[in-house]
């Protein structure tokens, strides 16, 4: 057998193992899924807002902030980091107007959210420390439904359940997407004592473990998921709350889209650099996160080069047969060259797409918003086959970033 | 979290599996189907093959007919053309079993003996019909081979079109290991491939359009 065909079984295999695994995890934990445990009491909690250049949604962060029905909420640090914009401004009329509100700059510009958020992190004083980032809103409820969840002191931190908020472009409804299957599937993760990322738009953590372990690693250009991985290697969990629900900008622009998931993937690559003794180690961090990363990220690039390698080929030898044909005066194409016989391999293709695609739907089913309208069938279908593709080429970009060291927050 | 999360994983992984495996044993039946058809063109060329023979066989005898042998070496050189294209279509598809490879090895043989009865009927009739022998390798590695392959299958197919029972083409893969067609392909020098025999006297290696084939054409 030839090894591509070796090849592309084994990720027919993986593929199925995944969608199995996810399956088998919902059946489980089916009740479970948006279920958030009661506060046994009330923990008091600061919240710690990075800001460079958002004059245009500042505001309506802390503000949503401010609304939030939890009891225990006593500071919102907006850390401004030395914005070029008015931002620093607004900042400072939210603290004059709100007493919970607090307006700190930093005294350059760090360049990174991790540095701001660190900064701010050294005026908290509370049991649990929040970060927002400053697009982003939590509903009323979110932190009030993640809160039960450190009744557990194994728990260091909670995360939410993330969403777009601009869905007006293409490129954001696919996103809009995206983030609905990135949490579902983190939860599924979460049962399995494997959530891999805190992200910044709302995550909360238990004061002394954040500083038991250092804080946000400031090199790390994806600080949420490196402090997610040292939580873990020190042996505490991170969980899920389906019920906290944050709005988030997404890039509206392929550009910043692109340049977002450089970072996301650089970030990912240091982290893993970072933990890489812990590799296959006990704990869920060596034996399953640090495998399952660089598995899927070893297998995006195997199999973006394998197809790169099979579409080539298959493009130069029809250039060169178009060329040889004109040559010789004969037909460039013909009929009986179309082959109505198609491999086996096809139809297993398109029964893990059918199943993929199910998953997807699935997907959108459960996670209801009333705010918007359910994805449509051009955005599933953009998501699934052109989306979803374009992933490893960017992995390969970001792992050639890396290797030059041109990266920044 | 999860109360067994290692059964989850053992769980998932027995369940993929098990489809894996039903998956693959769908698909190696579903290409043995494939090879069943085959079969079957392959019995009833050999049929014709054998009816060829006999007449070849019939040449000292006062019923031997020279344009009956000719019609009977053009009627096979047809079918096993024509079931040479199915089968290669299948082969391109066949991706879990190698006996589609095997059934092809079996027609090189058949489509050698064919050049080798078509070369006696050429000695014993003089008749208004040209061979054309077509050897190719199935599976190239250089891309440049892989698309002067292709354009030979398409000036030839023209050709077929337009002379129709005039010529006879036989396209034979030559990495078969058939050992008569060694023997052949040595005794008329062929250096490399593609080339194209014509009338077991020219051998062309680079490509040429069917108009220049032509002239090497009886």
């Amino acid at each position: 057998m030839d090894i591509l065909i070796v090849i592309y079984l084994m990720y027919a295999f993986l593929a199925l193992y995944f969608l199995f695994l996810f399956s088998i995890v919902y059946i489980q934990n089916k009740p479970r899924m948006l279920y958030y445990p009661k506060a046994k009491r009330i923990y008091s909690l600061d919240i710690v807002v990075p800001c460079y250049n958002e004059e245009e949604s500042i505001e309506k962060t802390v503000k949503s902030l401010l609304s939030s029905d939890y009891r225990g909420l006593n500071r919102i640090y907006v850390v401004d980091d030395c914005s070029t914009d008015s931002s620093y401004g607004i900042i400072k009329k939210l603290a004059e107007k709100y007493e919970k509100v607090a307006a700190l700059q930093t005294l350059r510009n760090m360049g990174k959210a991790a540095s701001a958020k660190n900064y701010g992190a050294k005026f908290v004083k509370s049991e649990l420390i929040g970060f927002t980032d400053a697009d982003s809103f939590p509903e009323r409820d979110a932190i009030s439904k993640a809160i039960g969840f450190f009744d557990d002191e194994k728990v260091a931190g909670v995360t939410s359940l993330i969403l777009a908020k601009n869905r007006s472009k293409t490129v954001e409804r696919l996103q809009a997407l995206e983030y609905k299957v990135i949490a579902f599937t983190r939860k599924l993760l979460g049962f399995l004592d494997a959530i891999y990322v805190s992200p910044g738009p709302l995550a909360i953590y238990r004061k002394k473990l954040f500083d038991k372990v250092g804080g946000f690693d400031e090199k790390n250009v994806t600080e949420d998921i490196e402090i997610t991985w040292n939580l873990i290697s020190h042996g505490y969990r991170v969980e899920m709350s389906m019920m906290s629900k944050v709005f988030t900008v997404v890039p509206e622009h392929l550009k910043h889209w692109y340049h977002q998931r450089i970072r996301w993937n650089i970030g990912g690559i240091q982290t893993i650099r970072k933990y890489r003794s812990l590799f296959l180690t006990k704990g869920s961090l060596g034996s399953f996160i640090i495998p399952f990363f660089v598995f899927s990220w070893l297998i995006g690039i195997v199999g973006l080069a394998i197809q790169a390698y099979t579409i080539g080929r298959r493009i130069i030898t029809y250039y060169l047969s178009t060329i040889y044909s004109v040559g010789a005066q004969t037909a460039v194409l013909t009929l009986r060259e179309i082959n109505l016989s198609p491999s086996i391999l096809y139809f297993y293709g398109i029964f893990l797409f059918i199943l993929g695609f199910a998953f997807t739907v699935f997907v959108i089913s459960f996670i209801k918003e009333k705010e918007y309208k359910r994805e449509g069938i051009l955005t599933l279908a953009g998501y699934t086959l052109f989306y979803l593709t374009v992933y490893p080429i960017i992995l390969l970009a970001s792992i050639y970033y890396y290797a030059r060291g041109k990266f920044s927050w | 979290m999860f109360d067994n999360p290692k059964r989850a994983f053992l769980e998932a992984f027995f369940l993929a599996l098990i489809v894996f495996v039903f998956g693959i044993m769908l698909g190696i039946s579903f290409e043995n189907n494939r090879l069943v058809e085959i079969n079957d063109y392959y019995t009833l060329s050999e049929i014709s093959l054998m009816d060829s023979l006999a007449l070849n066989g019939m040449v000292d005898l006062d019923t031997f007919s020279c344009p009956d042998l000719i019609r009977n070496n053009i009627d096979f050189a047809d079918r096993i053309y024509d079931e040479a294209v199915t089968l290669e279509k299948y082969e391109e598809s066949g991706d879990l079993t190698d006996s589609l490879k095997l059934a092809h090895r079996k027609y090189d043989i058949l489509r050698t003996i064919l050049w080798i009865n078509v070369m006696k009927t050429r000695e014993k009739c003089a008749g208004n019909f040209s061979s054309v022998v077509y050897l190719y390798e199935s599976e190239p590695e250089e891309l440049e081979q892989k698309a002067t392959q292709i354009v030979w299958s398409r000036i030839l197919f023209d050709l077929k079109q337009e002379y129709g029972d005039r010529i006879i083409l036989i396209p034979i893969s030559v990495d078969s290991g058939v050992s008569s067609l060694s023997s052949i392909t040595n005794r008329l020098n062929i250096s490399g491939y593609p080339a194209v025999v014509i009338n077991d006297k020219n051998v062309l290696y680079s490509l040429v359009s069917a108009e220049d084939i032509k002239k090497y054409l009886k």
